[in-house]
């Protein structure tokens, strides 16, 4: 303090590191935003592109060099003619039949086991936990081909529903993690001071506990709609006439012209984008906490 | 404190709760995971038609003597009918006989009871539901040793004979049994004779009637053909060989986007959350669109070719995605496979960083660390256990390659193990080599999975 008041020089000095480092602050906060935009251009440019492909003419998706303006002409021509192809009506509705029973068993199951291991501290708890993780890390897809076995001797093959319970094992684990951490967030001591008000245990849940949980589990089951909407191995393996919209769209693949593919393509990328948004909030409580 | 304190209430007083609350995922994982996996070992070890066991009596409890191998060549040299013991299997080639209990009256005008068979009664009258009542004895043709047809006690012709019609008489039919021939087969099986009866259910029997082949075993045996199958297919080693390829230049890739991607996250800057939404989308994408993206980017009529010559750098489109383009095959595929994947990693890396106190990493930065040092030095110590989580994760995933790479290959160019354990089942239907590939891949899951987590151990222990 005293010398800065005593010499300019030092004061000059003193200044000019000052504005350095402030220089150098605003090029790193520029390179940091430099780097966040190039980062979101990598993510969105693919998405802009299919998109521009799906909503066009088929003419203009079979023409080449493509434009480098999108959506020009703007139609859902393409759209039209993918929905319009053969098994693709039918495959949406299997795919929202099985992805909704998949959303329903998956969090019914789920939700008290999300409950015990925020809540109770019992013998095992580590253990069940830990076994949840192997699950989820496993690749549990690839079980569809015994479970397929068993499916056709017990006459229950290529239905919907056992399709959604194969679904269902393979969103468990993941559900019952996420619901356990939003139970974790809601502290005990509401559902004690609820009681201690004089409610009884099953009505401090539902009262006071349940409202706060309930986006949580929700954010949780439309993540779990996603899983299953998305899936492709099982429903390939585990449905021949009843094919979900993936498992029809990569059997027609290797044979389907180019705009059928991109219509395709964008359709089943829709859901999942608009529903990133709707939950984003909640990503970190379903993959955040593998690594706790 | 607080925690210990629930720790002390919630324990003792309801201990039962928590365990009924688990049972039901417990049991669903265990019906829909667990047995599931072991089937498939079962289906990849275990050949469930290996070998034909073959007994002294032609009897479903007869002493077992020996047994044959499936496929075998066999002399047939006795026949015999015997009551069927199981249920046949669907689709059985089982041969069967019929005989008939019938009343008649003998030459000397006794009534007797026996059983004949089929070919000695000729059936004159039906009831309603199409079962013989009435009939009469065929006669013998030729100059044969007995003219009369022999009843038995039993439906079998070592009983004891009960009586003799003449041919022409008519009788009663009382009741019908329907027999399995057994048959007395003998085949050489490494140096030594084995004679015994089998089922004829299980056995191919040859026109001239003296001869046959053992179609099907009736009891397992551990078989390691279906592992030899998946080994010495043509796709095996290509498979294997590029899904470790892709495995080793998409992970690391990954770790290094995803670790810029959870810094920006993590600096603070204006529209982080949006920032943080739009790198979080892809982990949403259902791989067969992320696939399809990429084939619009690489199929030669595609943006990659349209802007290259946009650019002056090609005047003809170029052919990525074909059989002599292999490496840009990959390429494409370890694109959509970064671009698809790296948000899982990116999601754990951050709340990895967020559970680190930002007193240490602001101190870092007070001391004049540069970026480098930071991350050399504090950042990438604190974050391994969530690194080593997501590798673990990610490695297994990397497993599971599949709509990626049929998008842009169509499977055959490119080829990975799921890849493979699909053809199998769905082209091939061969669902014991199939899964044969589902238990290569649990195995590499459990093994990659083992070794990260002794890493982990050995290195936690070295620093304690």
């Amino acid at each position: 303090m005293k010398d800065r008041m005593e010499t300019s020089p030092a004061q000059d000095a003193d200044t000019m590191a000052r504005a350095r480092a402030r220089r150098r602050l605003l090029i790193g906060r520029s390179m940091v935003y430099l780097v966040a935009i190039l980062l979101a251009l990598w993510v969105l440019v693919p998405i802009g592109l299919i998109t521009s492909m799906a909503l066009t003419t088929p003419e203009v998706v079979r023409s080449y060099p493509k434009g480098v303006l999108p959506f020009i002409p703007f139609s859902f021509e393409t759209m039209r003619f993918f929905l319009s192809s053969r098994g693709i009506v039918p495959g949406l509705i299997n795919s929202i039949i099985v992805a909704v029973i998949t959303l329903v068993l998956s969090t019914l199951i789920a939700a008290p086991a999300g409950y015990a291991i925020s809540r109770y501290l019992f013998r095992g708890r580590d253990a069940f936990r830990l076994a949840i993780l192997a699950v989820r890390a496993f690749p549990v897809v690839i079980l569809s081909i015994p479970l397929a076995v068993t499916f056709i001797n017990l006459g229950i093959f290529d239905r919907v529903y056992s399709l959604a319970l194969m679904h269902t094992a393979l969103t468990l684990p993941t559900t019952i993690l996420v619901i356990g951490s939003v139970f974790a967030s809601i502290p005990y001591e509401l559902e004690e001071a609820a009681q201690v008000f004089g409610c009884t245990p099953l009505q401090a849940f539902r009262r006071v506990v349940l409202p706060l949980v309930l986006p949580g589990i929700a954010a949780a089951a439309i993540f779990t709609f996603v899983m299953s909407w998305n899936e492709v191995f099982a429903a390939s393996v585990l449905t021949v006439q009843n094919r979900t919209l993936p498992a029809q769209v990569l059997v027609a693949l290797r044979v389907s012209p180019e705009p059928y593919k991109f219509a395709g393509g964008f359709f089943m990328l829709l859901p999942s984008v608009i529903f990133i948004f709707f939950i984003r909030n909640y990503l970190f409580n379903m993959w955040g906490q593998v690594s706790k | 404190m607080r925690s210990l304190w629930h720790r002390q209430t919630r324990h003792p007083r309801r201990q039962w709760a928590p365990y009924i609350l688990i049972l039901p995922s417990l049991l669903y994982l265990a019906v829909f995971f667990a047995w599931p996996m072991v089937r498939a070992i079962r289906l990849a070890l275990w050949d469930e038609a290996a070998v034909l066991r073959v007994r002294a009596e032609p009897a479903v409890h007869g002493r077992v003597v020996g047994a044959l191998p499936q496929g075998i060549q066999v002399a047939l040299l006795d026949r015999h009918g015997s009551p069927t013991g199981a249920a046949m299997p669907s689709g059985s080639q089982a041969l069967t006989e019929t005989w008939f209990q019938v009343e008649g009256n003998d030459p000397e005008g006794h009534t007797i009871l026996g059983w004949a068979p089929e070919g000695r009664i000729r059936v004159r009258v039906s009831d309603e539901q199409g079962r013989p009542i009435q009939g009469t004895v065929r006669p013998k043709l030729g100059a044969t040793a007995d003219p009369l047809t022999s009843l038995y006690a039993e439906p079998d012709e070592r009983s004891p004979v009960t009586g003799k019609l003449a041919g022409g008489t008519p009788v009663r039919i009382t009741e019908q049994a329907v027999l399995e021939v057994w048959f007395l087969v003998q085949a050489q099986v490494e140096d030594e004779v084995v004679t015994g009866w089998a089922p004829s259910r299980w056995l191919q029997v040859y026109r001239d009637g003296i001869s046959g082949r053992v179609d099907r075993g009736d009891t397992g045996r551990f078989t390691t053909t279906y592992i030899r199958h998946m080994l010495n297919d043509r796709f095996f080693r290509p498979a294997l060989g590029t899904t470790l390829l892709l495995m080793a230049i998409i992970i690391p890739v990954q770790f290094v986007l995803a670790i810029i991607m959870a810094l920006v996250i993590q600096s603070r800057i204006k529209f982080n959350t949006i920032f943080l939404a739009i790198f979080a989308i892809p982990l949403a994408a259902s791989d067969l669109a992320v696939g399809i993206v990429w084939y619009a980017i690489f199929t030669q009529s595609g943006y990659l070719n349209s802007l290259l010559q946009a650019l002056g750098w090609i005047t003809t489109p170029r052919t990525y995605l074909a059989a002599d383009t292999r490496h840009w095959i990959i390429i494409a595929i370890w694109l959509a496979e970064v671009w698809r994947a790296t948000a899982i990693v990116m999601v754990i890396v951050v709340s990895g960083l967020q559970a680190i106190s930002q007193e240490v990493l602001e101190a870092a930065e007070v001391f004049g660390a540069t970026l480098w040092q930071r991350l050399r030095h504090v950042i990438l110590p604190l974050l391994k256990p969530s690194l080593q989580v997501a590798l673990i994760l990610r490695t297994i995933l990397a497993l599971q390659v599949f709509a990626v790479v049929i998008a842009l290959s169509g499977g055959d160019v490119v080829t990975v193990l799921a890849n493979e354990a699909y053809r199998q089942y769905y082209t091939l239907r061969n669902m014991n080599v199939a899964a044969a590939y589902s238990t290569l891949i649990l195995g590499l899951s459990m093994i990659s999975a083992i070794v990260y987590l002794r890493l982990v151990r050995s290195q936690e222990e070295a620093r304690a």
